[in-house]
């Protein structure tokens, strides 16, 4: 009796303690044994794969796990949620003890189903977290390659997939940015036909992950646009793998918007890094070219001088500049390279040093412009060419030399009226190997103005195509010949500007003004 | 073609420390669970999993770490977490894994928590 009042005791107490279900159940079925006078038993839950052994005593030997036929030649007893198992031939009948036994088994069993949803629900809060985690690594990263990492981590371990991989679109192909849990295929071509079946029917058309039973892939997309691939493969249970349900297509999908929301904001980001890049870089051109055209201008007695250039772009491809020479004499140059931007304006800059070198062991002269066109010749792309018109002035006697290669003719208006224009005598250079250089002469009455210039400034445009031309350029320099010479540069720039009427400015335009007093 | 774990045991002084290397799933976790039960059944009652190597763990594999947990505590023994990312961290909270599983910054730090 006594020995029957300690059991009691002690299935109570284990009864009453948590986390003890397995020593209560193994002291249970130990008693039932005894009462019953079996030599060994085993008590089983139900599950997934057929039932799970929680209890076994005596010298009997109960496997684990229940596969099919595991029981065979035992006895078994049926009880709620599972099963009681023995070797014996003793006949089954209920008693106290079984109904305890049963009553525990569906304790447990409860017990387990609790567990299991209180996972679920908090596996519910991881969900919600890696959206949320996502959304800020949207806002606070801007490296794709880190971002779709973060991206396809979260897809396949919320997803249960075993492997997956993400794919950005680059140059009609998709290219793998990131694979978790194996080997994927390096690139897809993205006009492949099997692309458009595996995002649309969700059929495995293509071997995206080798080896993978269930694909599932969804595309990353902006504005209709495909930017990428999101793929997962093998959806994980305990018992191996299986497809993914339709739910997964959902939240797969949801992490593909995410996708392309944080790619779309990394490639803007890294847009706009380059577009300030490239504008600090011609900031600097800029800076360069300023520094290449005249700070000043010179003082010449008997004369008056003025210069002005405004480019179309930050950086141009017109040059001027006021040389001095030796006796006195200066030399007047404006230049105008073919093109406009960066590769304009390095080609101004090799003309600048060129000339500055040249005319230190050069005088100017047919010589000189062979030189400078062979030089032009070597250091440019075949398609370019630079016109130009270089005089050397001889203040005392008020001679002008000059040499037009190819550039717009200059303009001479004298106080009498006359015009003269300072017509080519040559071709640009760079243009053709060898080329010859005609020099021409002239003298400058006092009051002559002379006007040279670049193309920017004759063929300025209206809204309807009209150019400005040479003529209206003429007789604007006839009409204020006497304004002092920055105030006859500004009309000119006014002129053209209201010419214009609005119209960007589609060239560089340069002004070089000489007038003898 | 799939990746599997890797998984390095350092048999210490009452302390078996078992670093991870890779995906933390249905197979990972299997994997872990077995050396767990082996180093149990070594008589370990201290044991650290360093998941300095791990990135990414599924609810499969969560699932087997809570059974490895309560093992641990069936025989009375304590199982402890170093290394861990941010994001598993948080996971490991939000899934009540902190609650019976000590989570650590590093190796040095979880030892002497375990030891104690």
């Amino acid at each position: 009796m006594d020995t029957q009042r300690a059991l009691w005791d002690e299935l109570l107490a284990l009864a009453a303690r948590e986390g003890d279900d397995r020593s209560y159940l193994e002291k249970l079925l130990g008693a039932w044994t005894r009462e019953r006078g079996v030599e060994s038993a085993a008590l089983y839950l139900d599950g997934e794969g057929g039932g799970e052994r929680l209890a076994a005593v005596g010298r009997g030997e109960y496997p684990a796990e229940l596969a099919e036929g595991a029981l065979a030649g035992l006895v078994t007893v049926g009880l709620p949620g599972g099963r009681l198992a023995y070797r014996d031939a003793v006949p089954p009948a209920s008693d106290p003890l079984l109904l305890l036994l049963a009553g525990a088994l569906r304790t447990l069993r409860m017990k387990r189903q609790l567990k299991q949803q209180r996972f679920q629900v908090d596996y519910r809060g991881v969900e919600l977290e890696a959206l949320y985690e996502v959304g800020l690594a949207i806002a606070s990263t801007l490296d794709p390659r880190e971002l779709s990492e973060v991206i396809l981590l979260r897809a396949v371990s919320l997803l249960d997939a075993r492997r997956g991989a993400l794919y950005l679109l680059e140059d009609g192909r998709y290219r793998l940015s990131n694979t978790i849990g194996g080997e994927a295929i390096a690139e897809i071509e993205a006009a492949d036909p099997r692309v458009e079946v595996l995002l649309s029917a969700g059929v495995a058309a293509l071997e995206i992950l080798p080896g993978a039973a269930h694909l599932l892939a969804v595309p990353i997309q902006i504005d209709g646009q495909p930017r990428g691939l999101l793929a997962v493969a093998d959806k994980e249970s305990r018992q191996g793998v299986g497809p993914f349900p339709p739910a997964d297509r959902r939240t797969l999908g949801l992490f593909a918007n995410q996708a392309a929301i944080a790619l779309e904001n990394a490639r803007l980001h890294v847009q706009a890094l380059e577009k300030e890049r490239l504008e600090r870089e011609m900031e600097l051109a800029a800076e360069i070219q300023r520094r290449i055209l005249p700070k000043s201008v010179p003082t010449v007695g008997g004369f008056d001088l003025f210069g002005w250039n405004r480019p179309a772009r930050q950086v141009g491809g017109d040059y001027f500049d006021f040389l001095p020479l030796q006796g006195g004499r200066l030399g007047l140059t404006v230049g105008d390279v073919s093109g406009k931007g960066i590769a304009a304006a390095l080609l101004v800059s090799t003309l600048h040093s060129a000339i500055r070198l040249l005319l230190d062991r050069i005088e100017v002269g047919p010589t000189l412009l062979q030189r400078l066109n062979q030089h032009i010749l070597d250091s440019s792309a075949p398609n370019k060419f630079i016109t130009l018109l270089l005089a050397e002035l001889e203040p005392s006697s008020a001679v002008l030399r000059y040499f037009n290669a190819g550039h717009n003719p200059g303009v001479l208006v004298g106080q009498d009226g006359r015009v003269l224009t300072l017509g080519p005598g040559g071709l640009p250079l760079g243009l053709m190997p060898r080329a010859t250089y005609r020099e021409e002469c002239l003298e400058l009455r006092p009051g002559d103005l002379l006007c040279l210039y670049t193309d920017g400034i004759t063929e300025c445009m209206t809204p309807e195509d009209e150019e400005f031309g040479i003529e209206r350029l003429t007789a604007l320099l006839r009409e204020h010949s006497r304004l002092p010479l920055s105030e006859l540069a500004a009309r000119i720039e006014a002129t053209t500007d209201e010419f214009a009427r609005g119209q960007p400015q589609g060239d560089d335009q340069t002004l070089l003004l000489l007038r003898r007093l | 073609m799939t990746e599997t774990l890797k998984l390095t045991v350092d048999r210490r002084d009452r302390v078996a420390i078992v670093y991870t290397e890779g995906y933390i799933n249905n197979q990972g976790g299997e994997e872990i669970a077995k050396v767990a039960y082996e180093l149990i059944g070594e008589g370990y009652r201290n044991l650290l999993l360093n998941l300095a190597g791990t990135k990414i763990v599924n609810s499969i594999g969560i699932s087997i770490l809570i059974e490895v947990i309560e093992k641990m505590l069936e025989v009375e023994g304590r199982l402890a977490f170093c290394n861990l990312t941010p994001t598993i961290e948080k996971t490991f909270h939000i899934m009540g894994l902190a609650q019976y599983a000590g989570i650590y910054r590093d190796e040095p730090a979880a030892v002497d928590g375990l030891k104690t």
